[in-house]
């Protein structure tokens, strides 16, 4: 009988300990959720712009990540050097969907991810002035955004010019889209004249994954056609194409004059990084300077940033 | 039929014996061309760099420090649990705790990971401050992750004392509590250290969970509330884009993963050993 007594008495103590660890969880997320629904109601009075900065970054080698220090001016280049100057107190992830993770469950974040990736549980920021959306990445004006360009020597014929066709054609504009990037064109279902032959695309290294996925699309349909796909850089490629060792020269930049002088060129892609800080941030708008302050580690709380 | 045996006995050999040569090939001509004290010793990792540096020094402090804060929390409690449940635990009790320190031993560590983001991390950074993302994050999710296995082996190496220890300790007059930790306790304490080695093992090879937990900073923490990558995180954070000589430095990580982890395997065999000897 006493020993009942006391299992009883341990199973009750376990219970009440269980419920009030229960009691406690839910009593938390309660008052966090009523937290946030109070901060959307009076939204600029709620947030803490003495807050330190969150600075989220994605790792080294994540071509968002090359793309977003180059734009912005944190990557500093000095003749053969190149260092990227980011923060080495950001928090670092590998992938967009964690950058989004982080800034949605933290108030004082700040990320970037591609335009194509961008959702309503964040906030991206307005850069300059200018909102990030697809026609404004477009025409440039959104300035963490570059234009992918194809360059070649003359006239296209045969396995290259059907290619381009299909780049900017319905289904070439798809796979672009399906890899984050804003398509230029609406274009129109592709028709393969099924030419056969060699011909390679080199360039830069920012273009290249989006190339290879083009290339695969391309080779499901005119299985004739062998396109080699060389990696090197902007420069490199637009030289190759005016020497003629390529077909096709792939750039992440606009040409520079001497390279739209000697080669035709069009924009088959654009890429938009988005800033994104979380939906109860009180920020709109960033200069690129801010940006470039906040990811180099020089700007450390919102107020500084936050009129 | 014994032929059988042999070949699969053979198996985990030649798993293990094609893992080191894979990792020492592709990784030693990589700390070759770096340089073993710029790679080892490095506080600079920037890999996409012109010139690229390679030093994992902050990672490796990182592991440790990761470890260092799941063995000081997991540590304690676990063994304090073992004797619970060896000594002073009611049946039916037992029955409840058992199956969930086990169970805790089934979660994937993906869902320790996601409960510490979700969880863990936000509560750290509204009670200590900083962004959550942090050492202190990551040494309590692995604290709960190294539980069940240093719970189970101390607790069978608590009920391998032979009995007439304890109630000998009881027959000169101590308590319950004096017997077990004066003289139980000690008796066994290679196969609680055996336990904690196996933790340690466990939580210097974690990726998943405290990938999502740690920050990932490449940095020397300062504080709890600071965060730190770990070496396993440097691998799996950067494999996916990385070419070259970066890949080659992440497999060079690897190695020196693989050799933290060859260095516990070998302690514990040496702990092993001498429990054998005393016993």
């Amino acid at each position: 009988m006493k020993k009942t007594s006391k299992v009883l008495t341990l199973a009750v103590a376990a219970l009440m300990a269980v419920s009030a660890f229960a009691g406690c969880g839910n009593g938390g997320s309660s008052s966090a959720s009523g937290e946030s629904s109070g901060s959307s109601q009076a939204q600029a009075g709620s947030f803490d712009t003495s807050k330190e900065i969150t600075v989220v970054t994605r790792e080294q080698g994540s071509g968002t990540r090359d793309a977003f220090v180059e734009l912005t001016g944190v990557l500093v280049e000095d003749g053969d050097t190149k260092t990227d100057n980011t923060t080495a107190s950001a928090v670092t992830v590998n992938g967009t969907e964690a950058v989004i993770t982080n800034v949605k469950g933290n108030d004082a974040a700040i990320g970037y991810i591609s335009l194509g990736s961008l959702n309503d549980t964040v906030k991206a920021v307005d850069i300059d002035g200018v909102e990030v959306t697809a026609d404004n990445v477009k025409s440039g004006e959104y300035k963490i955004s570059r234009p992918f360009n194809i360059a070649y020597k003359g006239e296209l014929e045969g396995v290259a010019k059907d290619f381009v066709d299909f780049i900017m054609s319905a289904d070439g504009q798809a796979v672009v889209a399906e890899e984050g990037y804003v398509t230029v064109t609406e274009g129109e279902v592709f028709k393969s004249a099924n030419p056969s032959g060699k011909i390679s695309v080199a360039g830069s290294s920012s273009v290249s994954p989006v190339m290879e996925k083009l290339i695969e699309a391309y080779k499901a349909i005119n299985s004739g056609a062998d396109i080699e796909l060389q990696t090197t850089d902007s420069s490199a490629g637009m030289t190759a194409a005016m020497e003629g060792t390529c077909e096709i020269g792939m750039a992440s930049r606009e040409l520079k004059d001497e390279e739209a002088s000697a080669l035709e060129s069009m924009t088959i892609a654009n890429d938009g990084i988005a800033v994104i800080v979380n939906t109860n941030n009180t920020v709109e708008d960033l200069t690129l300077d801010q940006v470039k302050s906040i990811y180099t580690g020089e700007t450390t709380v919102w107020s500084d940033v936050i009129k | 039929m014994q032929g059988v045996f042999f070949l699969t006995a053979i198996t985990s050999i030649a798993a293990v014996a094609l893992i080191c040569i894979f990792l020492f090939y592709n990784g030693v001509p990589a700390i070759a061309e770096i340089g073993f004290f710029d790679f080892v010793g490095g506080q600079q990792w920037a890999p996409t760099n012109q010139p690229p540096s390679y030093g994992i020094f902050c990672m490796i402090v990182g592991s440790i420090y990761v470890t260092a804060g799941a063995i000081i929390i997991g540590v304690p409690i676990g063994i304090l649990t073992a004797v619970f449940l060896a000594r002073f635990c009611p049946a039916p009790l037992y029955k409840i705790i058992k199956p969930a320190t086990e169970l805790l031993a089934g979660i994937p560590s993906i869902v320790y990971g996601f409960f510490g983001l979700m969880v863990v991390v936000p509560f750290i950074r509204d009670t200590f401050g900083g962004n959550g993302s942090s050492l202190l994050a990551a040494s309590v999710v692995l604290g709960i992750m190294i539980l069940p296995t240093i719970i189970g082996v101390s607790e069978s190496a608590i009920r391998a004392v032979p009995e007439p220890y304890y109630e000998g300790s009881l027959a000169l007059g101590a308590t319950r509590e004096r017997s077990v930790f004066r003289v139980m306790l000690p008796a066994s304490k290679s196969g609680i250290l055996a336990g904690v080695v196996l933790g340690i093992g466990r939580a210097i090879g974690e990726t998943m969970a405290v990938i999502l937990i740690a920050g990932n900073q490449v940095q020397i923490p300062t504080s709890l509330t600071e965060g730190v990558r770990t070496l396993t995180a440097n691998i799996v954070l950067e494999m996916g884009y990385s070419t070259g000589l970066h890949r080659q430095a992440l497999i060079a990580t690897g190695v020196v993963l693989f050799v933290f982890i060859l260095l516990i395997t070998l302690s514990m065999q040496a702990i092993k050993s001498r429990s054998e000897k005393n016993g």
